[in-house]
């Protein structure tokens, strides 16, 4: 604003946020950041229940949680059932939409279909058809059957950066030229498109780790106590022990954070996308 | 070069019904653990030992489970129009915004808590607005006292929680088509001697309908098919359908199975119905685009 030909005034004026933005902007900020804010503190304070202010400060409530029965088995089971959903997710949709992208433009509409379903059922409803179907098979009632249910409800993360990434480059151009020097479809695909959309697989990885490793619904209606992830323990410790469900709370919310801010800097890197996409709560 | 292409072209033909073969694996994990299921728990709804009939229906539809539907189904409609509305003022507010840092800032925002849902949050919510929480006590400290009157364990308190993922989903949604909103039509509005108020209500709303609707129908579905929340913060005393469907599964209650899968069911269609109005609108609200 070097150059100003209306009066300083009234370019001040535009250019000063007005009264109501900045109330709905501070209404937002307080609305989003008050009950993380709130959890942070209470999981490090002695005691908060009588008093405005903590009464006191302890680390004491991460050391009884970390030591807490469960706590590492919980952890563990959720990193592999997150690092095992990504890596089905991996394998099956990069080629998938590779070749939809690359040799079989018709079956676009049938994949966007197969990615919006996901949103079209509840997690109870999955959860419920998904034990019913699989009683009494093999996998009714196992770790599989979770991975498959955890998949396909997460596969629409996976799908989108990597669709984004791949229409981001000319995948068929770099696919032919890659052919024309002899290299066959897989080497195109492991050589030339793997590193080309690796911000965008990335971007995926971290959103499905960032949904797995919070699911909830899923793994207590179809496993329940017989696998217990980390969020299952956390709801079991906001009926037993404050402190320490704030403490999981908190573990759990960095984590999200991590991931999120993860995406969103791979995102203004490079390709990618925004996070942003109907969730199950 | 010619002969290479075409012999190239030739082998993709001969290749095209082999290309189909590279859909599989999606196509058998998607079947397997999306339609099947979902198509037998259609089917096992509507059949009884007397063949295929209403009776799951009749039978489930007690008043208790009345209720759980009109209470989704209220907490929905209330939290997507909280959502729609105050997002989109916020939305608004964010995007009219000079200072860059601050914009990209809210905008992240917004697309992180998105994401925050469920056990955390809910525990959150219980620290913050409790009957012990932090808001809670400050409130008490000024001479207001929320409880017992309200109880953030209740449908209510469901609700405020429940913004809390609504508001900054319905931002996220809204942003391109206020973006979209150009400002040439508003300074053309005003120039022509309109209004704020006449450019909205003229203007601004009818362009940004399609997008407002299609907006409220994922936030009610988002809402409707919400169960980890609700689980935390209140447990199984609320009589929503989404805990009455899990206590099912759970088996805490004795009750038929094809009576849980007319529960099933109706949710199910509730929710497909929102996300066909929201493909449909939203292909709608494209055409204001670009």
């Amino acid at each position: 604003m070097k150059i100003n030909r209306k009066s300083p005034t009234a370019a001040q004026k535009k250019n000063r946020p007005q009264v109501w933005q900045i109330i709905l902007i501070a209404f937002f900020i307080f609305y989003m950041f008050l009950p993380i804010l709130s959890t942070y503190i209470f999981s490090i304070a002695t005691r908060w229940d009588r008093t405005i202010f903590p009464e006191g400060f302890t680390f004491e409530f991460y050391k009884e949680a970390t030591d807490a029965s469960y706590f590492t088995t919980s952890l563990r089971n959720s990193l592999i059932l997150s690092l095992s959903t990504i890596l089905v997710s991996l394998i099956i949709i990069i080629p998938t939409v590779y070749w939809v992208n690359v040799r079989l433009p018709k079956a676009k509409s049938i994949l966007d279909i197969l990615m919006i379903l996901p949103f079209g059922i509840p997690t109870v409803v999955l959860a419920l058809a998904l034990v019913q179907v699989y009683n009494g098979t093999p996998i009714g009632r196992s770790p599989v059957l979770l991975i498959g249910a955890v998949f396909i409800y997460s596969m629409p993360f996976m799908y989108r950066p990597i669709s984004n990434a791949l229409h981001s480059i000319d995948a068929l151009t770099l696919t032919e030229a890659g052919q024309s020097l002899g290299a066959s479809t897989l080497q195109v695909m492991l050589k030339v498109i793997i590193p080309n959309i690796y911000p965008g697989i990335i971007s995926g990885s971290l959103l499905v780790f960032a949904t797995v490793f919070a699911e909830f619904t899923l793994t207590k209606l179809i496993l329940g106590a017989r696998f217990k992830t980390f969020p299952l323990l956390l709801v079991e410790y906001t009926r037993i022990n404050g402190n320490i469900a704030a403490a999981f709370s908190v573990i759990s919310f960095t984590i999200a954070w991590l991931a999120s801010l993860l995406i969103l800097w791979i995102g203004k890197k490079g390709q990618g996308s925004s996070t942003q996409a109907p969730h199950a709560h | 070069m010619k002969s290479t292409i075409q012999v190239s072209k030739l082998s993709n033909r001969k290749k095209k019904g082999v290309n189909w073969i590279a859909l599989f694996p999606l196509l058998i994990f998607s079947i397997g653990f999306q339609v099947i299921p979902i198509i037998s728990l259609i089917s096992s709804s509507f059949s009884t030992k007397q063949g295929i009939s209403l009776e799951n229906y009749q039978h489930a539809f007690t008043p208790h489970i009345m209720e759980a539907f009109q209470n989704s189904i209220q907490l929905s409609l209330v939290t997507a129009v909280l959502g729609v509305s105050l997002g989109f003022i916020v939305g608004y507010a964010i995007i009219s915004t000079d200072n860059k840092l601050v914009k990209d800032a809210l905008i992240a925002l917004a697309d992180v808590t998105t994401n925050f849902g469920g056990a955390p949050l809910a525990f959150a919510f219980i620290v913050t607005l409790g009957s012990t929480g932090v808001i809670t006590l400050v409130l008490k400290s000024i001479g207001v006292f929320l409880y017992p009157n309200f109880r953030i364990y209740s449908i209510s308190g469901l609700a405020i929680a429940y913004l809390y993922f609504q508001i900054p989903l319905m931002i996220m949604l809204i942003l391109p088509a206020l973006q979209g909103l150009k400002k040439e039509w508003w300074e053309a509005a005003i120039n022509m001697g309109a209004n704020s108020q006449q450019f909205w209500m003229r203007i601004g709303i009818p362009i940004l309908g399609p997008s407002l609707m299609s907006s409220f129908f994922i936030l009610f579905a988002n809402s409707f098919g919400a169960y980890a929340t609700a689980w935390t913060l209140t447990g199984p005393d609320v009589n929503i359908i989404t805990v009455q469907i899990a206590s099912l599964i759970r088996g805490e209650v004795q009750l038929e199975i094809g009576l849980a899968d007319a529960l099933a069911v109706v949710s199910l269609f509730i929710i497909l119905f929102c996300v066909g109005g929201y493909l449909f609108l939203s292909s709608k609200a494209k055409r204001f685009r670009a």
